[in-house]
């Protein structure tokens, strides 16, 4: 059965490769087989991605593309397809974590909300809608969207992130349900806190509110991807697959509220 | 090729079973991924299977007969174990008795029976295992659950909150259990075929049709999630609920 996790012989295309999530996201994909077109709008950074999949052994290949932009991103996806003639794997994984200026609620600008909203949720719309055509072509392919624990739950100040990653959750379950049948799967990943910028100090006062007092390390995403771009997750598709060192289920009590309450006898 | 995180080679795993649990196919998984397994549970015939599976692989194994509901024998056969190979790192919970009836014709003793079938065992054996991982300051928990944890079911009512305490169990532990290193997490399956198969016809085809994916659960479409949730690959993923539903759980 294990061997079903590889992914010899599959090409992946990942967007927002150039760098956290992303680059691990590409470096697993790659050690377990497949070949890798990175797409990202920070090219220097995708080009050191795109090292480290060849010094990982596969082949790989930057195509540059504003997310926000269909234009743009129709040209590279159908670049991608034509890079190595097919792609089996889409990892939507563009999109910014601290986007968000604090500011009150009722002075976010037109132009806040809408980047927000085209840069974590729009920019998976025009990559699926490229791709889930040729994969429905091929009758093959397996979508990873990379939504959040907090397209879930919601956040005091934040509203395009928390709002497009619920989003991408439903842009998973709808398109999910209506590929079923070609031999499409659709999943997400909903990662929680993960030291993607920056140092671990820098996350220490967040991941005190984690049930398992840390950051998530970018390599440890990973693994998981691999799982839901192989043909190991066949049964799966629609679902949310949470990574988060406990997060998505605290936050009902202070993450340090340990009561005891015998019964009485 | 496979990622080298998935292995569990050196590690120790337990499967407790009851009822339709896929205990034996549990046990191959688990092996081929390089574990040594203990199988333990009320099924001796189900069991040997697994045992035997393990061992053809290359893997030492052996079976544990006893009631998964006493705390007394769990705890004896952890002993047991713990002598055998000085660990446990996995620990999974698979028990499974399904039932369906109208609410007002179900009995006191039908709740219990479902309740100590499905939920008991969860807590019993996590509680008895649990003590070595905390210990050790490491362990995985994956406990085998189903969609309708999370979803209703006409007739379902007892069957569902029975399954529906497994995940919330998960939820609760997983943060309990956080700073110890010890994940727990569960894997809900959708409409297996080999539990339709013992309903009427009709009811097997419209179960198939109603899955976005066309066809029924098997035991292997489990396999790499359960490898993947008892390995180290999943060291940050704790209080999840892996859905293999086949996109049950997206339908409106």
């Amino acid at each position: 059965m294990l061997e079903k996790l590889s992914l010899d012989g599959r090409v992946a295309v990942v967007t927002g490769g150039a760098g956290g999530l992303g680059t691990a996201i590409c470096l697993s994909l790659a050690k377990a087989g497949a070949d890798i077109v990175v797409t990202d709008f920070r090219v220097e950074d995708g080009e050191k991605t795109a090292a480290k999949v060849v010094a990982a052994g596969r082949k790989a290949v930057l195509f540059p593309a504003d997310i926000t932009r269909s234009d743009q991103v129709s040209d590279t996806m159908t670049k991608a397809i034509n890079q190595w003639g097919k792609v089996d794997i889409l990892v939507n994984c563009a999109g910014i974590v601290r986007g968000e200026v604090p500011k009150p609620f009722w002075e976010i600008s037109d132009l806040e909300w809408q980047r927000g909203i085209d840069t974590n949720l729009s920019g998976a719309f025009y990559c699926s809608r490229i791709i889930a055509k040729h994969m429905v072509d091929r009758q093959y392919g397996k979508i990873i969207n990379i939504a959040s624990g907090f397209g879930m739950r919601g956040r005091r100040g934040s509203f395009m992130y928390n709002i497009a990653k619920a989003g991408v959750i439903l842009l998973t379950m709808s398109l999910a349900l209506t590929l079923a049948q070609n031999g499409v799967r659709v999943n997400a990943i909903a990662p929680g806190l993960f030291q993607t910028l920056g140092p671990k100090e820098g996350y220490d006062a967040l991941a005190a509110f984690i049930p398992m007092r840390r950051a998530g390390q970018p390599s440890e995403i990973g693994a998981l991807a691999v799982y839901l771009a192989s043909d190991a997750s066949d049964y799966a598709t629609g679902e949310v697959f949470s990574i988060d060192g406990g997060a998505l289920f605290s936050g009902y009590a202070p993450i340090n509220y340990v009561p005891s309450i015998p019964l009485n006898e | 090729m496979m990622l080298e995180e998935f292995s569990l080679t050196d590690k120790v795993a337990l499967i407790g079973g009851l009822g339709q649990s896929w205990q034996k196919e549990m046990a191959g998984y688990l092996a081929e991924a390089g574990a040594q397994v203990a199988l333990f549970g009320q099924d001796e015939e189900q069991m040997s299977a697994g045992v035997k599976k393990a061992q053809e692989l290359g893997k030492e194994a052996m079976a544990i007969p006893i009631d998964v509901t006493s705390y007394r024998q769990v705890e004896k056969m952890v002993q047991t174990v713990l002598k055998k190979w000085q660990r446990i790192d996995i620990l999974v919970n698979s028990f499974n008795l399904p039932f369906a009836k109208p609410l007002v014709e179900t009995s006191p003793e039908e709740w219990q029976k479902v309740m100590s079938a499905n939920s008991t065992p969860v807590f019993i054996c996590t509680r008895a295992v649990g003590k070595h991982m905390l210990e050790r300051k490491e362990g995985k928990v994956v406990n085998i659950t189903s969609g309708l944890a999370e979803r209703g079911l006409p007739n379902g009512t007892v069957y569902c909150a029975s399954k529906g305490a497994v995940v919330q169990f998960t939820r609760a532990l997983a943060l309990e259990w956080a700073q110890y290193n010890v994940q727990v997490n569960a894997i809900a399956l959708g409409w297996m075929a080999d539990t339709v198969e013992t309903s009427k016809k009709e009811w097997h085809d419209s179960l198939t049709r109603l899955t976005p994916l066309k066809r029924l659960g098997q035991p292997d479409d489990l396999a790499c999630a359960l490898v993947y949730l008892a390995s180290d690959a999943s060291s940050f993923v704790t209080g999840s609920t892996f859905c293999l539903t086949g996109g049950l759980m997206a339908h409106g």
